[in-house]
């Protein structure tokens, strides 16, 4: 479904990509686990179009997306979460939902959507006339992830939601995660929480400053030496 | 129900507002029947004219989050394209009007595709870097514009529908009446703007830019529109102010300074609100009056605080005026300080803080 082929980026002088390849197949979970700095969020920023690759191609069902701008990729069916959640604060909870809804594909299927986020968010529902800015680190991750289900999206970029949520909501969201998948929409995830996605992926790529050091599925990760040493603390 | 909008949670007025509306709106139409003082007309139509450049600025600043501070350029452009048409070539300002709207708009398209490739101070700087271009063009572009000399104007053609005169703008009736319905007119196109779709677009860019661009809006093509409408309208300020005032140069239509009053008009009385500048023309229109007729010293000195023959006194009365621009900035200064979302959000404020602490 997403083909990354020998992707390099650079920010000014200073590369932080060395030949990324990666696959994400239709259906799967696949995550992207790594440090600070070791260009998760960076790759992710690279599909969704807010930066554009030095050299390397990322394909989406065949299409190649160099040239493509940000909201050309959304209406593809491509959409970004961003870390920090990013919601409208002085919106309310249901505006925020209905500008997820923004491309033209999107718009007829707008109150199904939002039925559909508020059964699987019955917090959202509750505080459905709440302005945005004043909940929660984790409603808000509720809210985000929920104004991009909005856009029907067939793969969705997930950067980092579990950032500075308590224990009980990175469960909850992990859990949100793999419902949503059995859905039928297609998630890559990119997480510092490694324990936590290694166990829901199928698949997933280690980075280590700006390179692919190791893949595989999400189980032969986890009992991986190196990865146990240097991110589990075993 | 069904709601017009899809993306619009109810936030329409109530009935109250509604009528109270319309009987400010009467009052307003009704007004120079009973009032003939040229003086109080004339302050009057400086208050419209400031709700219409505050409103059109309050489109792209208070809604959409991009704090332009060279809509001078667009206010200038109007001005000088009506003057031009009309002492050259004769064109009537009300045909010449829609050239100089023309031409902002094309002049907002350009420098929308330049400057919106910045964000946050960097495009304020490139804002105002722009419009200086423009005052400099307009100051040596002499064939056309006259220079720093300006352009006067002598003949105003009366206003016929067929061979009937509706007006000779002999007196300041008409203008008053043109610039009432240009105010309530953007007013509308606000309201427009902020109960419709586009509204929550131009939210969502101020808001949060990635997010909104995360979600597929197309963030040149958006904020390309907010400023083209506030380019239109503020072009529209610059046209009635050319045949009101009647003399244009570029040091009054193109100045820093004027992109700075229009910016401070929806500052202080509240950002992206229907009623913040409208607020905020009422302030400062009589304040900056005020301080140039230098009524403050003089109703310093006739309410007998200060005497006329004293140190003070003589001080005031003959610096004071001088010093309205000061007064102005400390004004500003204030306001910002203690008053961050404006007039109209203090007041606010104010009557929830009340509210909770009855109930």
């Amino acid at each position: 479904m997403l083909t990354i082929d020998k992707l390099n980026f650079s920010y000014g002088d200073m590369q932080v990509l060395w030949n990324i390849d990666l696959q994400v197949n239709e259906g799967e979970i696949v995550t992207v686990v790594g440090a600070n700095g070791a260009g998760k969020s960076t790759t992710l920023k690279n599909i969704s179009r807010l930066v554009k690759q030095t050299s390397g191609s990322i394909t989406f069902q065949g299409e190649e997306l160099k040239g493509l701008e940000s909201h050309q990729v959304v209406e593809r069916g491509l959409v970004q979460v961003p870390e920090g959640r990013k919601i409208f604060p002085e919106m309310t909870v249901l505006e925020n939902l209905r500008m997820g809804s923004f491309i033209k594909s999107a718009r007829p299927d707008r109150e199904t959507n939002v039925e559909r986020v508020f059964s699987m968010f019955p917090r959202l529902k509750e505080r459905e006339k709440q302005l945005g800015g004043t909940m929660s680190g984790g409603e808000q991750q509720m809210l985000a992830i929920g104004r991009g289900l909005m856009a029907n999206p067939k793969l969705l970029l997930l950067d980092e939601p579990s950032l500075g949520l308590s224990p009980l909501f990175v469960k909850i969201i992990f859990e949100i995660i793999q419902e949503i998948n059995k859905q039928g929409v297609t998630i890559l995830l990119v997480e510092q929480n490694v324990f936590q996605s290694l166990k829901i992926a199928n698949r997933a790529y280690v980075l280590e400053t700006g390179r692919v050091v190791l893949s595989g599925s999400g189980s032969e990760l986890l009992s991986n030496d190196h990865v146990k040493k240097a991110f589990l603390g075993m | 129900m069904i709601p017009t909008n899809p993306l619009h949670s109810q936030r329409g007025a109530s009935a109250v507002q509604v009528s109270l509306g319309m009987a400010v709106i009467a009052a307003l139409f009704a007004f120079p029947q009973f009032v003939e003082s040229p003086y109080v007309l004339h302050m009057m139509i400086l208050f419209f004219l400031s709700t219409l450049m505050g409103q059109s600025w309050n489109i792209i600043g208070g809604y959409t989050g991009q704090y332009s501070v060279g809509h001078a350029a667009y206010f200038g452009t109007g001005a000088y394209s009506t003057m031009i048409l009309l002492t050259t070539k004769e064109i009537a300002p009300w045909y010449g009007m829609w050239v100089g709207i023309a031409a902002s708009v094309v002049l907002a398209l350009i420098i929308g595709s330049i400057c919106f490739r910045l964000r946050g101070p960097y495009f304020v700087l490139a804002s105002i870097a722009v419009a200086e271009i423009v005052r400099g063009t307009a100051l040596n572009l002499t064939d056309l514009t006259k220079g720093a000399e300006g352009i006067l104007l002598t003949d105003m053609p009366a206003f016929k529908i067929g061979q009937t005169v509706i007006t000779d703008f002999s007196s300041k009736v008409p203008y008053y009446y043109i610039a009432l319905v240009l105010a309530l007119m953007i007013i509308a196109v606000t309201w427009l703007v902020q109960n419709s779709k586009l509204g929550y677009y131009f939210q969502a860019i101020r808001e949060d830019q990635d997010a909104a661009h995360s979600l597929g809006i197309n963030l040149t093509f958006w904020k390309n529109s907010a400023l083209v409408i506030s380019a239109a309208f503020t072009s529209l300020a610059g046209s009635f102010y050319a045949i009101f005032v009647k003399f244009i140069d570029p040091s009054t239509v193109l100045p820093l300074d004027l992109s700075v009053q229009i910016v401070l008009i929806s500052i202080i009385g509240g950002i992206g609100t229907i009623f913040g500048p409208v607020i905020g023309s009422l302030v400062l229109v009589p304040l900056s009056e005020a301080l140039r007729s230098n009524a403050i010293a003089q109703g310093l000195i006739n309410s007998g605080l200060v005497s006329e023959e004293s140190g003070i006194g003589i001080f005031l009365k003959e610096h004071l005026a001088h010093a309205h621009v000061l007064i102005y900035g400390i004004l500003v200064v204030v306001v910002i300080l203690f008053m961050p979302d404006g007039v109209l959000g203090y007041f606010r404020k104010m009557t929830a803080k009340k509210k909770r602490g009855e109930a």
